[in-house]
């Protein structure tokens, strides 16, 4: 069992490393993903949103959307360990 | 207000579960009324969604107003739109019959049940109805969450399901991310209409096939695809029964929209199919869960647990469906995903039933009960024949645009499954008829000491649902030609 | 070669940190140890991602400096680091503690119901 485990382990780093051969290199300032969406919210937070930390202007108005699931996250995380934990006090 | 529909069927879920705690607080009474209420709103709102794109088309909201791809989006189109209405009215249907269930098995703790259970909806919808690939994440674990802890609080053995279940959930959304990485990094995007138009000129590259493996594999966990299905028979067997019937008959569906989406929509179907061998693994994989799913139902004493594997196993035929890889096929893959959701539920409220009576599922609990239980056994019955195949139930024409889309691919294995599973479909349930019928003893029937002259028909709100659910099963059947010219023509993708 | 392993090494070490969570998660017995093993493997997504933000040369944090009110001067977006890894895994890190705490709470009950976090245990404990 344990020789299983450790085969599906290494096969998916392989598979891993395997996907890694034809990515951009670190640190590559021409890469995809710093070229394609990246640069707009750079240079644009200050006209759309007056805010000069871009990681605040990205998470709270562009994408505040996916901030508002994290907070339902974090609601459902509470309520579910209320649900599975709460002992009421036998009478 | 109606622009603002396809958010709104997000909103209203989700601050009535902001504020049913603090109802609860004040008077637990009220909770029932108010989770009823939110969600007949939201269904309200997701019928007049799915009317809107009957008519006009397309829904793009841009949510703040920020255009795509730096914004998120939603897309809904006649798929999303069906599955909206799949879920709500499910949800529903649950949430009416859930009262009488839950005061039985779990008294102490409605309160928070009920918001935990809204917020499932909520992330249900919210994965269904989003363009953009990491807020699918977001709701996906919205959903696990959630399903974990209306899981673990079943019957004795169920937080060791449900700590099985998290392991290998979390393993599954954690491809998922991976897989969203690795395109982020060879694209750059996150928005599913903007990958799918960048995509096309690399699918040369090493890192789209394996993030394609990877959301492969990652979805297949979730939609518990043989053989990683070993959650799924444990937590759907202990949960108490309330939350069986909600999360059975909707998580596997919507991963297999998940998957419908990644496969066609984000990647081509030119990639996926020509360019990748993953059409005859799927059949193959599908094939197999039917069979696996099958026979290892044949084998089992317990009721709700026979029903898991008749989830796995329909599991299959969408997989294999989907692997034919021609219109008619993704037609009946469509149809049934509709009708599984509902044929599951009625299998499962047909459960809880039996369970609450009886305080307990085993096929030996079966004896007699159609004498004694008429309406649910007729509902039952009707949930038996349209898994069977039986027109004019739904369950049969599913199974022919199966057929006959395995017939076009010239894939005789897999007709050869869908009868075999047919035939043991009719096996199981004939041999539930037979013990409920009282025309054979059971086995162990002696266990239950004399007449159980006090069980008498289920009450009210839990029967009605059951036969609500046994009537959508023969309109839908009835009316499967116009729901599929009006939306599942234009929710097929382009093969 | 050199060059080839200069620019893919930051992948390659956060892939084997992934690998020995995941091995944690499935192959050990206890339950703990298969939480923390979820922990590793999350946190090793987490900053795969981040490192995919970097940028080479003269770039710094994506924060404005001096750039209240006016007299702004053009920004160039090669002086900063890519923003939107950051962003995503800020929501990530709060799935996983979330996910962290559902765990916990039913490893508690697991707990509370048999005396014990082994899984062979437990599953004699049940028959």
């Amino acid at each position: 069992m344990r020789i299983l485990n450790l085969i599906v382990v290494i096969i998916t780093g392989m598979v891993l490393v395997y996907g890694t051969l034809d990515m951009p290199d670190w640190g590559d300032p021409d890469s995809p993903a710093n070229m394609h969406v990246s640069p707009y919210y750079i240079t644009n937070t200050l006209e759309d949103t007056a805010t000069p930390n871009i990681v605040t202007s990205v998470l709270a108005d562009y994408r505040g959307y996916d901030t508002f699931g994290e907070t339902t996250v974090i609601f459902s995380a509470g309520m579910a360990c209320i649900l599975l934990l709460r002992r009421q006090r036998k009478k | 207000m109606i622009d603002q529909l396809p958010v709104l069927t997000i909103i209203i879920p989700l601050v009535f579960a902001f504020i049913t705690p603090l109802l609860g607080w004040w008077k637990e009474r009220f909770c029932y009324p108010w989770v009823l209420l939110s969600l007949s709103l939201c269904m309200i709102c997701s019928v007049f969604v799915l009317f809107r794109v009957i008519s006009t088309g397309t829904i793009h909201y841009y949510l703040g107003n920020w255009t795509p791809p730096w914004g998120i989006e939603y897309v809904i189109d006649h798929l999303n739109a069906l599955m909206l209405v799949i879920i709500t009215v499910t949800a529903l249907l649950v949430a009416v019959y859930s009262k009488k269930s839950l005061e039985q098995e779990i008294p102490e703790k409605i309160v928070y049940f009920y918001t935990v259970f809204l917020l499932q909806v909520v992330g249900f919808m919210g994965i269904v109805v989003t363009g953009d690939m990491f807020n699918l994440y977001v709701f996906l674990e919205i959903t696990s969450l959630t399903g974990y802890a209306l899981i673990a609080v079943g019957e004795d053995g169920a937080p060791l399901a449900s700590f099985r279940y998290i392991i290998m959930g979390t393993v599954g959304a954690c491809f998922y991310l991976l897989g969203v990485g690795y395109l982020y990094i060879a694209t750059g995007s996150l928005n599913i209409a903007d990958l799918s138009s960048l995509l096309p000129g690399l699918y040369s590259s090493k890192v789209i096939l394996v993030a394609f493996a990877f959301f492969f594999v990652g979805i297949a966990i979730k939609m518990a695809l043989f053989p990683l299905h070993v959650w799924l028979p444990d937590a759907y067997t202990k949960a108490p029964s309330a939350a069986s019937a909600l999360i059975a008959p909707l998580m596997t569906k919507i991963s297999v929209y998940v998957m419908i989406r990644v496969m066609f929509t984000v990647f081509n179907p030119s990639f996926t199919i020509d360019m990748l061998p993953i059409a005859d693994i799927m059949v193959g994989l599908g094939i197999f869960a039917i069979m696996a799913g099958a026979i290892m139902a044949l084998a089992q004493t317990d009721f709700k647990r026979m029903l898991c594997y008749i989830v796995i196993a329909e599991i299959g035929y969408m997989v294999g469906g989907t692997g034919l890889a021609n219109a008619i096929a993704m037609k009946g893959v469509i149809l049934h995903i509709l009708n599984d959701a509902i044929m599951t539920l009625g299998l499962f409220t047909v459960a809880g039933i039996i369970a609450y009576q009886l305080s307990g599922h085993r096929l030996s609990d079966f004896r007699d009960l159609f004498k004694k239980m008429p309406f649910t056994m007729a509902a039952f019955v009707v949930t038996a024949l349209s898994i069977i195949g039986v027109p004019p139930t739904c369950g049969f024409f599913s199974k022919w645009y199966l057929i006959q889309g395995a017939v076009i691919a010239h894939c005789w294995m897999f007709v050869v499954a869908l009868l075999f599973s047919s035939l043991i479909n009719i096996i199981l349930f004939f041999r539930i008829f037979e013990i409920g019928y009282g025309f054979r003893e059971s086995g162990e029937a002696h266990g239950h000491g004399g007449e159980k002259a006090l069980i008498s028909e289920a009450p009210m709100t839990m029967l009605i649902p059951t036969i609500v659910t046994a009537l959508l099963i023969i309109l839908i059947g009835i009316y499967n030609q116009p729901i599929i010219t009006n939306i599942i023509r234009f929710a097929v993708p382009a093969l | 070669m050199f060059d080839f392993i200069m620019g893919k090494y930051n992948y390659w070490f956060y892939i084997a940190l992934m690998m020995i969570g995941f091995y944690a998660m499935i192959g050990k017995r206890n339950l703990i140890k298969k939480i923390i093993g979820m922990n590793i493997f999350q946190t090793a997504i987490i900053l795969f991602y981040v490192s995919i933000a970097f940028k080479k040369g003269a770039a710094t944090l994506p924060i404005l400096e001096h750039a209240h009110g006016h007299d702004v001067h053009a920004i160039e977006a090669s002086s900063y680091i890519n923003p939107l890894p950051h962003v995503l895994m800020l929501t990530a890190i709060v799935v996983m503690v979330a996910t962290l705490g559902v765990a916990l709470a039913i490893a508690i009950k697991i707990y509370r119901r048999y005396g014990t976090l082994e899984e062979d245990e437990i599953i004699e404990a049940m028959k």
